[in-house]
């Protein structure tokens, strides 16, 4: 093609360059009026400019831009990466937005592997015009073909997803769809396969990339596979593998230190933390992880700088983090500083104005107190713990319940903990390896043959509650069923067993008398319960799959959706 | 920095590449300033709107030179940086449409006509920012020594990516053939010599990281080919 500038005009025609909205995010004046004319001869007219980050999330929050030309650096302030962040979780952009990061050189952001928010594309400068219009309809090709997918993941339909990758796949094979994306393709599918419970799967597309060329996420896919199956020394040396080949696949130091975590090594988990913050420090979930991990070795002052860097990261970005604050106040307390620890609960409440945090904090304090012995406060602590959950029904998490429970036994309360541990095991009444960490917080407390007994009689009410459920929708009596199973759910509101059989018994229920909207809402309610507390769960995927099947617009494949079974206690 | 002798070398090359855009950059904030200077109020260049963009270019050109030379300060303290290596599925045609759309201008300007061959369809394992840096290397350098016309050419050739940057000029002199040569059977180039060199230096070290299965990136440079003049071979696994 000696006239290369002619399939480009016939692409501007197909995408509408013109017509959209631009926004350039830059320092740097000289730059933004290099871009802007560009833009221009490309036809825009409505170009909007930021010199800084804060200027640019203001732009943002108030118009829907199509294509966002954004420097990764912007001096002060936030970085390129952190306006991308937060505009993608404060749902700033649409799906069809183009973010294209611009650099002078190449990022190691681009090959770390982990950041969840990626942009459409890295350019490096010096940026010409044609460069911009190559780039602009390559990404805008991609992100049609990749629309449905998005769509389906959006929807938490994985399975559907995860089929129209294939479909992808099988038109490039063809010839008739754009080959280029098939890694892509793969990559992404095996993703899918993971979120829906099945990794088998996933090893499969990793496989199939791995026979064609060494990639380092599909390696460091498949020992992440292997530590989620429990094989944690293959696991390690695949990451170790991964680091070797690319020391800036930083992911795989997040994940090697995991695997040595479970393994119950701590200090080689810390070195790998170290050596990955050193790499890239620049990451709320890694220093807060780090931090995490000094903690549990007694390594005070350097989980002092953890989660202080965590802190100072979390100022500018979206993705901050109240674990850093009240890690900090558990060093403060351990260094014997509780004014200052009690300066940082202060502050997280106000950064974090939840409920859980407030539940949090003052779990916190206790442990401060307690740790750095004044038993008296700590008890007044645990106190007004007992009086919180008394107002509120609500529980926090598994973990959180746990630490609360070990610090009312230990500041001398009984009741309240003793309600805690028996409201975790009824929501978790098949999972052993809780059971035992319950137990021996009962030993701890000198109160190992009631623990036994509680235990039991937790499991089995838990059970009861659910077998009653299954009961009622064999014999067929499924408006009952249903009834009951709302009932179970608001007891046991974290029970994964319960949450699953509703949502079963609900689809059945559709799948006999026909799709009816209020059910499959409450349906969806209940699986987003389960994929928040508990995601990855092949279970999730099948359910939310025929669900999807029987919404009206599909109507025609629900013949295919065959009822699942509702499994007993 | 660690005392490796590749890392030694490496240095070395970053010096040269940091002396030779000085080099650059003096001409042209010679060349500029020499134009401002020139043009008395009431001449042309001075009442056009070109004079304020030129100056503005000059104000740049300044600007570049400062931050090279902190740059040059800064690195002996941070030592060999490492590239981070992206290897991705490029489609070879989308590759070519990009290296044209990035030289279009320049090479129109020369009055130099531009060819793209790509195998349709082809696509191949590589990352993109470091191979159109060495093919917009080698067409920048086969400007110098082309007549008028320059063609690139992307295909499969013995189960590797070929691509090749080829003119219709005299060819390259010997001492670039022996250098390029020298480059292909892993020798110590001597990028001081020339720029080309230079060139050729970073070319292999972006040959040398792509790798499959135990085998490495090519580079090397000819006489002959499509146009009849010089020919710049890389060719990846």
């Amino acid at each position: 093609m000696s006239a290369p500038a002619q399939p480009d005009l016939a692409r501007i025609q197909e995408v509408a360059w013109a017509d959209k909205n631009y926004l350039i995010v830059d320092d740097f004046v000289g730059i933004r009026q290099l871009l802007r004319e560009s833009l221009r001869n490309l036809g825009a007219r409505n170009i909007d400019q930021a010199s800084s980050g804060g200027e640019a999330m203001n732009l943002l929050g108030r118009i829907r831009y199509d294509v966002v030309l954004c420097d990764y650096n912007l001096g002060e302030g936030k970085n390129g990466q952190q306006v991308l962040e937060e505009a993608r979780q404060r749902n700033l952009l649409n799906p069809s937005s183009v973010w294209l990061m611009v650099s002078a050189e190449k990022s190691t952001e681009s090959v770390m592997g982990a950041a969840e928010h990626q942009p459409d594309a890295y350019l490096i400068k010096p940026i010409t015009e044609g460069v911009l219009l190559t780039r602009l309809n390559r990404v805008w090709h991609k992100k049609q073909l990749f629309r449905p997918i998005d769509q389906a993941c959006a929807e938490k339909d994985y399975l559907r997803a995860a089929r129209l990758c294939d479909d992808e796949i099988a038109r490039g094979a063809e010839g008739e769809g754009a080959n280029v994306h098939r890694i892509d393709l793969l990559r992404m599918k095996a993703r899918l396969m993971e979120k829906s419970g099945q990794p088998l799967k996933a090893r499969e597309a990793y496989d199939e990339v791995l026979a064609e060329r060494e990639y380092q996420w599909a390696r460091a896919g498949l020992a992440k596979i292997r530590m989620a199956n429990g094989e944690l020394e293959q696991a390690r040396q695949l990451f170790q593998g991964v680091i070797a080949e690319n020391r800036y696949y930083i992911d795989a130091y997040d994940q090697l230190a995991l695997a040595y975590q479970q393994m119950g090594q701590l200090e080689e988990a810390c070195s790998v933390l170290e050596r990955a913050a050193r790499l890239s420090p620049n990451s709320v979930p890694r220093q807060r992880h780090f931090g995490q991990v000094c903690l549990k070795l007694g390594n005070v002052g350097m989980a002092e700088k953890a989660f202080r860097k965590c802190i100072a990261i979390g100022e500018y970005s979206y993705v901050k983090t109240a674990d850093a604050y009240l890690g900090l106040a558990r060093v403060c307390g351990m260094k014997n500083e509780p004014k200052e620890a009690l300066l940082l609960l202060g502050m997280v409440q106000r950064e974090f104005p939840t409920d859980d945090v407030r539940l949090r904090a003052k779990i916190t304090e206790g442990m401060v107190f307690h740790e750095s012995g004044d038993y008296r406060r700590a008890r007044k602590a645990g106190d007004e713990l007992e009086e919180m959950l008394a107002v509120s029904p609500q529980r926090p998490d598994t973990t959180t319940c746990l630490e609360m429970a070990t610090l009312l036994f230990s500041v001398g309360v009984k009741e309240a903990p003793v309600a805690l541990l028996c409201y975790v095991i009824r929501n978790n009444h098949d999972s052993l390896l809780l059971q035992d960490e319950v137990q021996q917080i009962f030993d701890k407390a000198r109160m190992g043959e009631e623990g036994v007994a509680l235990i039991r009689a937790s499991k089995k009410e838990a059970a009861d509650l659910m077998n009653q459920g299954v009961l009622l929708w064999k014999t067929g009596k499924l408006d009952e069923a249903i009834a009951w199973m709302r009932h179970a759910r608001t007891t046991l509101p974290s029970n994964l067993r319960i949450l699953f059989n509703a949502a079963q018994i609900l689809l059945s229920s559709m799948q006999q008398n026909g799709y009816n909207i209020l059910l499959a809402d409450e349906a969806i309610d209940v699986l987003m319960q389960v994929d928040r507390i508990h995601p990855g769960q092949q279970r999730f995927a099948q359910l939310m799959e025929q669900l999807a099947l029987l919404a009206p617009e599909t109507a025609t494949h629900a013949a295919d959706a065959s009822a699942g079974a509702v499994d007993p206690a | 920095m660690d005392d490796t002798p590749h890392a030694h070398e490496l240095f070395v090359f970053l010096a040269a590449t940091a002396h030779d855009m000085k080099n650059s950059i003096s001409v042209v904030s010679g060349t500029l300033e020499r134009l401002l200077d020139d043009d008395a109020p009431g001449t042309a260049l001075r009442d056009s709107t070109a004079y304020p963009q030129m100056a503005q270019m000059l104000y740049q050109t300044r600007r570049l030179n400062d931050n090279l030379m902190q740059l040059l300060a800064l690195y002996k303290e941070v030592g060999t940086p490492a590239y981070p290596l992206d290897i991705a599925l490029a489609d070879v045609a989308q590759l070519g449409e990009q290296v044209a759309a990035g030289n279009r201008v320049l090479l129109a300007a020369r009055a130099i006509d531009f060819e793209v061959a790509a195998a349709p369809g082809l696509c191949w394992h590589l990352d993109e920012d470091l191979v159109i840096g060495v093919v917009n290397h080698a067409i920048n350098n086969a400007t110098r020594y082309t007549r008028d016309r320059i063609r690139l050419s992307m295909g499969e050739c013995e189960g590797m990516l070929e691509i090749r940057v080829e003119d219709n000029g005299d060819g390259f002199p010997p001492a670039l053939l022996a250098a390029g040569a020298a480059a292909g059977r892993a020798r110590a180039v001597d990028f001081r010599a020339n720029s080309a060199g230079l060139g050729l230096y970073f070319a292999t070290e972006v040959a040398k990281m792509h790798t499959h299965r135990g085998t490495a990136g090519t580079v090397r440079l000819e006489n002959g080919g499509a146009l009849g003049g010089g020919c710049f071979v890389l060719r990846l696994p």
